[in-house]
């Protein structure tokens, strides 16, 4: 019995840890004909001039300078139309994109325009008008008002999106090893400031391929695991391991594609917060989440044509650049849609334009869009939710303001 | 809040509890006082422990085992040396599974009541001891015993006379199976000559003194190493500690007295006969009570006095504590003929203890401690995520891989592969804070107190989400250090 060795003992603790026996009957392929729904909460405030540069607006290449991009840039970007093109980085996107399953949306917003990161992720995640505006999440509404419907939150905290009456269960990989190189920016000055610590942070961020991540990195460098955590992976090598986001989008899409597998769920990442060397930030973040949809495509195929992904933010970025060569908390942003249910391969939204006076308080892209606007144009038409039920329970006092139509293959 | 009270608050949570829990307030109001409160009772924790197997029933499972294998052994006619019948196997593999679900209960309870006790400066304590009398479970045979020894034998004495907790620890089967005692002979024993009879003339099976516990308590556990002690010294604690040992002395050998009703066995018949002169004092044959009697003495010799003193000290105050707290603390251990509350006493009364620029760098085990009682994370149910965070950053509960036990210095913990590792404990703790109400800018307040500067109360009002601002609470500068 001394063979109860630390092996062992770790065995036995982490049996199941990781697999996928949280639902029944997932193995077998999945035969029903109940669609499914996936929301992916990017928080920090995606750039989405950035991730879906408006090339052909005649104040875009000005305002962006360095940060611009366009389908004849060095590293070229995807042409979507005469408007606009997608990030480099977005290639599975872009695949899709050309099969008509991929939908940017551009210029929408949450009804706040405050630009402060909790608020507003507050009011895109409880679906009211206003920050604190319910203490229950819009997507769990939706799934108690689905009939039968369980959900799945893949998170270590149930996320505010998810709070409610309905059933949800949470799920999570046991450690994510990378590390958000947003973090790695705010922590940079503090260590600078401690004697004791700092050549020790300085030579962990270049050791980990992070070194100059602060100043110049390329786009697809550093990515990190999120092994379990007795795997002696070194964690953050540049390039060698897949990032955080796709493993859990693999997850979700597993978890989803399963005959009983949830309907409705959540996904959650941060990191987008781009003050500053954006360029570089979201080059490796762009490049995540572009293996994430591939991630969730590859895990899900079987539900995939019943499928419809929202990747959604808080707000977007201001329209000209900052002195750090990054941007600063904006209002109306971009959203993607992906799935085999999305009727894509266009842009979607109301391009405000970025000439001064079209700007909101002169800096922002102005939101034409509320986004719940868009959810319900999915829940109602995707997810067969009534009118009423949306106007009242999921996004409570909305009545005035329509589903989005359009967006959904017939 | 006058200032100095806030920082005397923020050292008394960090520097001598286990870091702040939101809604902690008693030690706002009078830290000294707080301190001073822990120190007279037993730590909280009593009914996070009830129920698990005590250290003699975890032997008897073990002896139990023997006499079953070695039953289908018989049965199954497997000659010494063999290999063990798939019967034995799945025997074998049923015990392992149940010790196994034990020892997570044993980690899960160490994790919960680091996460919840109301008396953090006294589970410090506990934590100070189990690493001064360090068992590594690298041992294979010490591996089911190093848990219990913290709750039968530290916790019970950490408020209490050094001696009793000096004892309790080395009659311990933790202890006397990681340092070889079970299986110390002397020479002269009736054991031995037994040995020597059967042998008949044939090179007897080598069996004889094992010094390793003596030296260690020497060394590491009483006088502290250059205190004077000479190899003489320890030869003869180690005969005085012949016969020191419990009813399972090692896998596979069972001792006739293994029914006799406790985790720890003196075994007449290996003891060495004869009086014992240690440091010049002579120790007559008393059997058991003779080692006894030189822990007593130990216990309270100035040596020990100073070199307990000079541990506790830098694990409280500096990596170079001030020479005179430590003298101060010596003599009050002396003058209260080894109460160690006197001496605790003397530490947290020295205004040393509690200057403001004094600061001891975060163990991983204080780290992650100080994470889950900062952000309110709960500890659930599989202490497998907290044991391989500790792994991952270097200080694995309870296998120090030397009975030196873990480093207490900070240039031993500060490493460019630890302080990335730390940021990525940082948020996956984080990411793990409850969120509903959350205020991370107030809780960072709450947590560092007057050591929240402005950058870094920037960094945290800046992140973009709630889990990453406690992240950055959780890997800044300032949480690293015990201030």
């Amino acid at each position: 019995m001394t063979k109860v060795t630390r092996r062992r003992f770790l065995g036995t603790l982490g049996a199941g840890a990781a697999t996928l026996t949280l639902w029944p009957g997932i193995s077998a392929a999945a035969t029903g004909s109940e669609t499914r729904l996936l929301v992916l909460l990017l928080r920090g405030g995606l750039d989405g001039l950035h991730a879906v540069p408006p090339y052909g607006d005649p104040d875009y290449a000005r305002l962006r300078g360095p940060l611009a991009l366009a389908p004849d840039s060095a590293q070229p970007a995807s042409k979507l139309d005469g408007t606009f093109a997608l990030h480099p980085a977005l290639a599975f996107a872009a695949q899709l994109f050309g099969r008509g399953e991929f939908m940017p949306l551009v210029a929408v917003a949450p009804p706040y325009w405050g630009r402060s990161h909790f608020d507003a992720q507050d009011c895109v995640e409880n679906g009211t008008a206003t920050p604190y505006g319910a203490q229950t999440g819009w997507l769990n509404r939706a799934a108690a008002a689905l009939a039968g419907a369980d959900g799945l939150a893949i998170a270590n905290v149930m996320p505010l999106m998810m709070r409610g009456p309905a059933n949800i269960q949470t799920w999570s990989p046991p450690l994510p090893m990378q590390v958000n190189p947003i973090l790695l920016q705010r922590l940079e000055p503090l260590y600078g400031e401690d004697p004791q610590l700092a050549a020790a942070f300085a030579n962990a961020l270049q050791s980990q391929g992070q070194g100059e991540s602060m100043n110049d990195m390329q786009s697809g460098g550093a990515a990190g695991s999120n092994d379990a955590m007795e795997q002696n992976v070194p964690a953050g090598k540049a390039g060698t391991l897949p990032g955080r986001l796709p493993a859990l989008m693999k997850a979700a899409g597993s978890f989803m594609a399963g005959a009983d597998g949830p309907r409705v769920g959540f996904v959650e990442d941060y990191g987008w917060d781009t003050h500053a060397n954006e360029a570089a930030i979201l080059g490796r973040k762009l490049k995540e989440l572009d293996d994430a949809f591939a991630a969730f495509h590859g895990a899900a195929v079987a539900v995939w044509p019943k499928t419809v992904i929202v990747a959604v933010t808080e707000f977007g970025r201001t329209a000209a650049i900052n002195g750090t060569n990054g941007t600063d908390h904006g209002t109306g942003g971009a959203m993607f849609l992906a799935g085999g249910a999305v009727r894509g391969g266009r842009v979607g939204g109301k391009w405000p334009g970025m000439a001064a006076n079209q700007l909101f308080e002169q800096r922002d892209i102005r939101a034409t869009t509320d986004l719940r606007a868009i959810f319900k144009g999915i829940l109602t038409g995707h997810m067969g939710l009534g009118e009423a039920v949306l106007a009242q329970n999921v996004f409570p006092n909305s009545g005035a303001l329509a589903p989005f139509d359009g967006l959904l293959r017939a | 809040m006058a200032a100095d009270q806030s920082y005397a608050a923020a050292t008394a949570a960090n520097r001598f509890g286990l870091g702040i829990r939101p809604g902690e307030n008693a030690v706002l109001n009078d830290p000294a006082l707080w301190l001073a409160a822990q120190l007279r009772a037993a730590p909280d924790g009593a009914r996070t422990f009830d129920g698990l197997p005590t250290s003699f029933d975890y032997m008897q499972r073990e002896v139990e085992f023997y006499r079953r294998r070695n039953q289908r052994k018989g049965a199954a006619g497997v000659k010494k040396g063999a290999a063990e019948p798939s019967q034995v196997n799945a025997l074998r593999e049923s015990y392992q599974e149940a010790f196994g679900a034990d020892l997570r209960r044993e980690y899960l309870a160490r994790w919960t009541i680091a996460a919840d006790t109301g008396t953090p400066f006294a589970e410090r304590l506990v934590r100070f001891w189990s690493n001064h009398f360090a068992v590594s479970t690298d041992k294979l045979r010490a591996r089911l015993y190093a848990l219990p020894m913290e709750r039968e034998a530290i916790r019970p004495h950490v408020n209490g006379r050094f001696f009793d907790l000096l004892l309790a620890v080395q009659t311990h089967p933790a202890m006397l199976r990681y340092l070889d005692q079970g299986q110390s002979i002397g020479p002269d024993s009736r054991a031995a000559r037994r040995v020597a009879e059967r042998a008949d003339g044939a090179p007897a099976r080598k069996r004889g003194l094992n010094e390793n516990l003596a030296r260690e308590i020497l060394e590491l556990h009483t006088l502290g190493a250059d205190s004077g002690y000479t190899q003489a010294d320890v030869t003869e604690f180690a005969r005085a500690l012949t016969g020191w040992s419990m009813p399972v002395v090692a896998p596979q050998r069972l001792d006739p007295g293994a029914a006799s009703g406790g985790a720890f066995l003196y075994r007449e018949a290996a003891h060495e006969p004869g009086v014992r002169t240690i440091l010049g004092q002579r120790y007559s044959d008393d059997g058991q009570d003779q080692a006894r009697a030189i822990l007593a003495d130990l216990a309270v010799h100035p040596a020990t006095a100073r070199h307990l003193a000079g541990q506790l000290a830098r694990h409280f105050i500096a990596d170079q504590p001030p020479p005179p707290v430590v003298q101060r603390m010596a003599q009050a251990y002396l003058d209260s003929h080894g109460e160690l509350t006197a001496m605790y006493q003397a530490l947290i009364h020295s205004p040393e203890a509690w200057a403001p620029q004094g600061r001891k760098f975060r163990t991983p085990q204080d780290f992650i401690i100080a994470g889950i009682r900062g952000g309110d994370v709960a500890v659930g149910t599989n202490p497998r995520l907290w044991e391989g965070l500790l792994m991952r950053l270097g200080q694995p509960t309870f296998q120090p891989h030397s009975p030196a036990g873990f480093t207490d210095v900070a240039s031993d913990w500060i490493a460019p592969d630890a302080i990335w590792k730390r940021v990525q404990v940082a948020q996956a703790l984080g990411e793990r804070v409850p969120r509903t109400d959350l205020d991370a800018l107030a809780r960072a307040t709450a947590v560092l107190g007057p050591h929240l500067d402005a950058p870094t109360r920037q960094a945290i009002a800046r992140a973009e989400a709630p889990g990453q601002a406690m992240a950055t609470l959780f890997a800044c500068p300032a949480f690293q250090w015990r201030i």
